[in-house]
């Protein structure tokens, strides 16, 4: 089966430790992936807070160029493009008059046939968990680390069709693999507040904070996440936020795909963990 | 502000909102659990739900001139959590392009909006986020020229901060399709 990747905007700029850790892993585990020939912007949060139409015929052009390569399997690493291409397909799947417009418009056939997985359900459906734990080579024994899964990769369930919409479990379930202890917490699928990171900064660091407390209190060395935004919200936000409270958190956020890395052998600059603003230094000492 | 709504005019705003939905506000019947999960509802004006209920009695000056449209992160707790499966995350995009359709501009939440705005200006121009551009062009023209920039050095140093963007080669492609849609 060939496997299509849409790494979108993120994973090009500010989280280019995502995909510089996912494409690690995936080599390891001997799965090819291919770029998506000419890929567009999903239109994230903006196309649909403004303009429906556009929030599905953005996304939909990338599935369309998608399925006329051959593919049938997508994977979106940034929880937010892949919320955005599948619901595109479910809204064309549920809209005959919209789906004809937007095809018109590409002027391309499509069939809406394509499966799209977000990182963890890509991880466990198509590399599997056997494979993943076959891989592990350095165990991290020892680090205990709290999953945040936010919005995007369980809502809402009638869409993503994955995991449980309010007590998830498959990136605890990765993170139990590595040899790692999961961290349970009340925050796991709460909102970080993101995409009002810029426009909101007060909002979303109380939101933010709220979380991140949360996961200090219930014993955490670290967090890990399968979204670009959450991520940028947890590391990039994290100093001022301590600010703002008074109180030190000191939480390396790393991206479920540097976590796996870790435990397959790779070092953390072969991840590229030294790009995040919240040091990883000491936890990573705990496990050398 | 308006107060006395016009029956015809009370069926019209309900109208649009149900066809844009595909959903009908009477599926509704305030239980609260939406306003109850809400992240943000510390900062609203008026909950999600009593919006469902402005929206069904036509308030359409109210709901559309709200914070509370703008405010909403689309995280869709609300739409997850409720009992009669209404769109309640739905509702609150499908009032924001109204009201962006009809002109009206937030008083308090414009930035909100601002940044939806330049966000989509560049996707029509690059295909893909440059995000330095975006920044910058957000910065200029909501004049918060120095918020957050204390970041910049550190995001600098960590690479996080590309100064070129790869455009998308078919650019006309995206051009069409903002033409079609927009």
């Amino acid at each position: 089966m060939k496997l299509a990747y849409y790494p979108g905007c993120s994973l090009k700029g500010t989280s280019f430790e995502y995909e510089v850790s996912l494409l690690k892993i995936l080599e390891a585990l001997n799965i090819e992936i291919q770029e998506i020939p000419d890929w567009n912007c999903c239109g994230a949060s903006a196309a649909h807070s403004l303009n429906h139409n556009l929030s599905v015929a953005l996304p939909a052009r990338n599935l369309a160029i998608a399925e006329n390569n051959g593919f049938e399997e997508v994977l979106a690493p940034c929880a937010a493009c892949s919320s955005r291409l599948k619901t595109a397909k479910y809204e064309m799947g549920s809209d005959d008059i919209l789906k004809k417009k937007i095809t018109d418009s590409l002027e391309m056939p499509y069939s809406n046939s394509l499966n799209i997985s977000n990182m963890l359900e890509f991880l466990i459906n198509v590399a599997g968990k056997e494979k993943i734990k076959s891989l592990v080579k350095k165990p991290l024994s020892g680090l205990k680390v709290a999953s945040y899964y936010g919005c995007l990769l369980v809502r809402p369930p009638k869409v993503m069709k994955f995991d449980d919409p309010d007590r998830p479990v498959s990136m605890d379930e990765l993170v139990a693999l590595t040899g790692a202890v999961p961290v349970d917490y009340s925050y796991k699928t709460e909102c970080c507040g993101a995409i009002n990171s810029l426009s909101k900064p007060d909002v979303v660091m109380a939101l933010t904070g709220k979380i991140l407390y949360d996961i200090k209190e219930h014993g955490a060395d670290l967090v890990v996440v399968a979204c670009p935004l959450c991520h940028s919200n947890l590391d990039v936000r994290q100093r001022e936020i301590e600010r703002k409270y008074a109180e030190r958190i000191g939480l390396p956020v790393l991206f479920i795909t540097e976590l796996l890395g870790l435990a397959f052998g790779f070092s953390p600059e072969e991840l590229a963990i030294g790009g995040h603003m919240v040091t990883a230094d000491k936890v990573l000492k705990k496990i050398s | 502000m308006k107060t006395v709504i016009n029956e015809q005019e009370r069926r019209n705003f309900a109208r649009e909102v149900e066809s844009k939905l595909h959903d009908k506000l009477a599926k509704c019947y305030q239980c609260g659990k939406c306003s109850a999960g809400c992240p943000v509802n510390f900062e609203m004006d008026f909950t999600p739900n009593q919006i469902i209920k402005m929206t069904e009695l036509g308030m359409a000056d109210r709901v559309l001139n709200s914070k509370t449209i703008w405010l909403c992160v689309s995280c869709n707790t609300c739409s997850t959590r409720c009992p009669k499966g209404f769109e309640v995350a739905g509702i609150m995009d499908v009032l924001r392009e109204i009201a962006v359709n009809r002109g009206i501009e937030s008083k308090t939440e414009k930035e909100v909006q601002t940044f939806h705005e330049v966000f989509l200006d560049n996707v029509k121009s690059n295909g893909r986020i440059f995000e330095l551009e975006l920044v910058g062009k957000y910065k200029l023209k909501t004049k918060h020229l120095f918020r957050d920039m204390f970041l910049a050095p550190k995001m600098i140093e960590k690479g996080k901060l590309k100064m070129h963007s790869d455009k998308v080669s078919d650019i006309n492609q995206i051009a069409k399709i903002f033409k079609d849609f927009e």
